[in-house]
């Protein structure tokens, strides 16, 4: 093929030259240069510097690190976020599992809105919006507190904003939908008819459920949960507005290493051990349901 | 035979994860719709103080909102940076679909898993690095530095939304066209983009939106002088406690509501 052809040349149609579907790779290229522009400049770079960053700025060497994990905040931070992230990941994928799978099953108009309008309704506010709504829910005065005080459950009115568990609901509240999106094309995939076929077989719907759908949507459920996890290690707005001073997260940390103690080096060895965590559950989840399930929960 | 036929015991098991699985639907469905809608029942009290019960009813809050003078500044922000960001990541998201649809490229796959990244990079240690990379640039505090990173930001759903849409036209038909005489860029712009204006603007629409709600980056990037609408409310909540942001809370769900009902309109349209 590579041989020069030298037999004469038919002349060249330009009409014909260009009905070939396949854009040629120049054009595609160049199509493709904002992107690696932006990419390179505003994605890899900045998070490479971080990586340099926190080896070469103050004094070098792992001592930043040494700096960060020595902390006793820094320490119980990491342990609390990735604590309160494992529970948000497990409250997203129980209910966020039970909520994919009502989806699916819904057949009257009336309950299928519902549903979706739950789904959706946290991505019509700002995570601001979000977790003042939260705020308000949980203050000294809010309604959890009157319903609890109202009904003579407690006497005084509970502490429950700038606690973890204030940051976990409002974290759960941000993820809840992505998990649900994340979970719901493995769930509208499985055949409800395997079920019928299980209990033909003897099986209960409780050991169906347990034997032959859990399996089958495991995928669905390891990928939509990493996504869970790796967004909420680093969350900044929810852990500030609802956990407040007195609750650790990383977040927290970071920020008051870059406003109040002008200590960038420190926060940048604490983002690095955030992204090295994050990277690694992404990667073991790739690794163990493969690209397309991931791919799936991010709604592709 | 017995044991074809579920036995009591497992007909009482069966009914129990029925209940359990119900409770759990119902449990998530109240606690996704109850802090939206305490908000904008919040909204329309007129006590001087957040609070439940609310003791008086009225329109004070609203009226605080547009009189006050305080919101106009943060809002015209929010629109204006919104606005370049729609564009801007249209203009590096459109092309890039493309040239990832229509063309044989090598690295496709990861062209395209850059351009959806930031959704899965932890926020607060991104925000870090693009600080010290502003820092360098000299974009910290600047209206385009936040534009940029807002684009980055919406990047992945304004790609996302524009290649599920690209997905839907068959490249038969600009091939049609290129056999009656068009050339490659005509039969996209005369026939492709036509058929996927509707998603654009849906595009468009997010883009603008993720902009419009973004508040982390605003925070570590925008230094002092530029304070978007949830910086703004970020601050008032840290600080004090204004009882009027209640009232905007529910504007922006609104507005933001039916934004994102109009852009998932008219990508169905587009199939």
């Amino acid at each position: 093929m590579t041989e020069v052809d030298v037999r004469p040349q038919p002349p060249r149609i330009r009409g014909r030259r260009q009905w070939n579907a396949v854009l040629p790779k120049l054009p595609a290229m160049l199509m493709v240069v904002p992107l690696v522009v932006v990419a390179l400049l505003f994605i890899i770079y900045p998070l490479v510097k971080l990586g340099i960053d926190s080896f070469t700025a103050g004094e070098g060497g792992f001592s930043n690190y040494a700096a960060a994990l020595e902390s006793d905040a820094i320490r119980n931070s990491l342990v609390s976020t990735l604590t309160m992230s494992v529970v948000v990941t497990v409250l997203c994928l129980v209910l966020g599992g039970s909520l994919a799978w009502a989806l699916t099953k819904a057949r009257k108009p009336i309950h299928k809105g519902l549903l979706w309008t739950a789904v959706l309704l946290p991505f019509w506010m700002g995570v601001v919006v979000k977790s003042y709504a939260w705020a308000v829910l949980l203050a000294k005065n809010g309604l959890i507190n009157s319903v609890l005080t109202g009904l003579g459950i407690t006497e005084e009115p509970l502490t429950l904003l700038y606690t973890p568990l204030a940051v976990v609901l409002g974290m759960t509240y941000t993820m809840l939908p992505y998990a649900v999106l994340a979970m719901y094309p493995t769930m509208a995939g499985f055949d409800k008819e395997l079920l019928n076929s299980a209990a033909v077989l003897g099986s209960s719907r409780t050991g169906a459920m347990c034997k032959v759908w859990l399996p089958m949507v495991r995928p669905g459920l390891v990928a939509g949960g990493a996504i869970v996890f790796a967004i909420s290690i680093g969350f900044y707005i929810t852990p500030v507005l609802l956990g407040g001073a007195q609750t650790p997260f990383m977040a927290t940390v970071i920020g008051d290493d870059i406003f109040a103690y002008f200590n960038y080096p420190r926060a940048a060895a604490s983002s690095v051990i955030l992204l090295v965590i994050a990277l690694t559950v992404l990667i073991v989840t790739l690794k163990a349901v493969g690209a397309k399930a991931l791919r799936g929960g991010l709604g592709k | 035979m017995s044991h074809t036929i579920p036995g009591r015991r497992n007909r009482l098991l069966d009914r129990t994860t029925a209940i359990l699985g119900r409770v759990l639907v119902v449990c998530a469905v109240v606690f996704l719709l109850a802090p939206a809608l305490f908000i904008v029942v919040l909204s329309f009290s007129n006590d001087k103080r957040v609070g439940f019960p609310p003791q008086s009813w009225g329109l004070d809050r609203y009226v605080e909102i547009f009189t006050s003078g305080k919101w106009g500044a943060p809002t015209l922000l929010s629109l204006e940076i919104g606005a370049w960001v729609a564009v801007a990541s249209l203009v590096v998201a459109l092309p890039l679909v493309f040239a990832l649809k229509r063309s044989s490229l090598p690295g496709r796959g990861l062209l395209e898993g850059m351009a959806i990244a930031p959704l899965v990079i932890p926020v607060s240690a991104y925000a870090v690095g693009l600080y010290a990379v502003f820092a360098q640039l000299e974009l910290l505090g600047t209206k385009h530095g936040i534009v940029l990173a807002h684009t980055v930001h919406a990047l992945p759903m304004v790609v996302i939304v524009l290649s599920t849409a690209l997905d839907q036209v068959r490249p038969d038909l600009e091939l049609a066209a290129m056999t009656m005489g068009a050339n490659r860029l005509k039969a996209w712009t005369s026939v492709t983009v036509r058929l996927l204006a509707p998603s654009i603007i849906a595009a468009m629409l997010f883009g603008f939106i993720s902009s419009f709600d973004e508040a982390v980056f605003i925070t570590f990037l925008g230094g002092v002088g530029l304070v978007t609408l949830p910086k703004y409310i970020f601050d008032s909540v840290q600080y004090a406690v204004d009882p009027a942001i209640t009232a905007m809370a529910t504007i922006l769900m609104l507005t933001t509501a039916g934004i994102m009902l109009l852009g998932s309109a008219l990508r169905k349209d587009n199939k």
